[in-house]
């Protein structure tokens, strides 16, 4: 197998090599790389740098990256931390399986997460334009955690303790959850910080937890409502991480609020305790607000509610949105979307009501 | 020498604490603790670092830690994202996560850990 072309930050000599044969695949292949690379602050200097040997600047690398249709590439970030990132590159778009079991559920559910944002909203990727579908396994040694790092995805193995080994691919609506964090940063943008970061974690469970609905073609009474069923590790006890139905029951630890009356005022002090003001708490409110709403209305919950959700979050709110804009916006959607006097309408009006936002 | 890691937020945002204490270590175990906390240069790190980590332009889902080191008569913490966690930091993090003799615990968002 040849090497990667452009794992990690490749090294100046093969750049200067594709720069010397013009060779347009490989330059488009370096510049997707960097793009790639261009959200990590500790690469800035030799993101920039190799840009400029390569004679483009960021627009145009994000350029590249963008008209890539939505492909997905899959990399094995080798237990490294940030620096190692994206990693070596193990399985492209329309490759056949490899062994990795990680590898391959992570390129799945991208595949999952963008044909559902395509198919149902006709959003091309997380960008709206097509964006290269990246993403890393294997990140450091039994991390516990996967994320959206500003530009693409990365998993760790779990340690067992909070996650099971192997678990944080296992489930499309974690996947899901993360690609949106990517959606929700180039539309509303949502500060990650109380009110507007619980709306920022709420949306990645909305959509997460419809990506899933979707696969299984479930109505929203079907559904479990479940975010992260069955990937618990031996630390926590319960059914998953989150329920979106019933706030505050997934496991022992789980203490969302699933209305106004349980919201947990923390501050946002950079003490890791309090969790940037308790996005993953209070994020329970607007989730059950949705939930309520995509139970009352009936029916597939990606097609109503979801839709409603889905122009809120694109179109009609702003970076400091609160709860109390977030329920006005969703009304005013499904008003324009479904009608005024529609069900729609009273359905949204009446869950926010419920949980005590209006 | 004590070490402490409170790791927060995630996917999970749950708080992790991990603790350590040169007396409850292994002799081997407890000289690799001074030697990776030396290697870090940890009591010259700033408290803080990474401005871009904090307050509203925080990452979503990403780690943040607090790592607090007290050796005799000093004791420093240093407050990192994930992402901007120095390398030495990182080692000693990833080192404690595993060493026999550690003490953790799992607790909700802004509660104390359990005793």
């Amino acid at each position: 197998m040849p090497a990667p072309p452009f794992c990690c930050i490749a090294p100046p000599d093969l750049l200067a090599a594709v720069a010397e044969r013009g060779d347009a695949g490989d330059r488009e292949a370096a510049l997707r790389t960097l793009a790639a690379s261009t959200a990590l602050r500790a690469r800035r200097t030799a993101v920039a740098r190799l840009l400029r040997e390569l004679g483009a600047d960021h627009e145009t690398a994000l350029g590249v990256q963008s008209r890539a249709g939505g492909r997905r590439t899959v990399y094995d970030a080798g237990h490294g931390g940030e620096s190692a990132l994206p990693g070596k590159k193990v399985r492209g778009e329309g490759d056949p399986p490899v062994k990795d079991a990680a590898v391959n559920e992570a390129y799945d559910g991208a595949g999952l997460t963008y044909r559902f944002y395509k198919d149902v909203y006709g959003r091309d990727s997380i960008d709206g334009k097509g964006m290269e579908l990246i993403s890393s396994v294997h990140y450091g040694t039994d991390f516990d955690n996967a994320f959206w790092n500003g530009s693409q995805m990365v998993y760790g193995d779990g340690s067992g303790r909070i996650f099971v080994r192997g678990g944080l691919t296992k489930d499309v609506d974690v996947i899901a959850h993360e690609l949106t964090h990517g959606v929700t940063q180039m539309t509303a943008a949502l500060e990650y910080s109380k009110q507007p970061g619980a709306l920022n974690e709420s949306f990645s469970d909305v959509f997460g937890s419809l990506v899933k609905q979707h696969r299984l073609q479930q109505t929203a009474d079907e559904a479990d409502w479940l975010i992260g069923a069955g990937i618990l590790g031996t630390a926590l006890h319960g059914r998953a991480l989150r329920s979106m139905k019933a706030p505050g029951t997934a496991n022992d630890l789980d203490r969302q609020a699933g209305s106004m009356s349980g919201y947990a005022d923390l501050p946002d002090d950079n003490d890791p305790k309090n969790d940037n003001g308790g996005v993953h708490i209070n994020s329970g409110i607007p989730n059950r607000a949705f939930y309520l709403a995509a139970t009352a209305i009936g029916g597939h919950a990606w097609e109503a509610a979801g839709k409603i959700w889905y122009v809120t979050l694109t179109e009609r709110l702003e970076p400091g949105s609160d709860f109390r804009a977030a329920a006005d916006a969703t009304i005013a959607a499904a008003g324009d979307l479904f009608g005024a006097a529609g069900a729609e309408r009273q359905a949204v009006s009446a869950a926010w009501k419920d949980v005590g936002v209006l | 020498m004590r070490v402490s890691v409170v790791r927060g937020g995630g996917l999970a945002g749950l708080v992790q604490t991990t603790t350590a204490d040169s007396e409850s270590l292994a002799p081997g175990d407890a000289e690799t603790l001074r030697r990776k906390v030396d290697e870090a240069g940890f009591f010259d790190l700033p408290a803080e670092g990474g401005p871009a980590e904090r307050g509203p332009s925080a990452p979503p889902d990403r780690f943040a830690y607090a790592v607090t080191v007290e050796d005799a008569d000093r004791a420093h913490t240093v407050r990192r994202g994930e992402p901007d966690l120095p390398d030495g930091v990182r080692d000693l993090v990833d080192w404690l996560s595993s060493v026999p003799g550690r003490r953790e615990s799992l607790a909700p968002p802004g509660e104390p850990p359990p005793p």
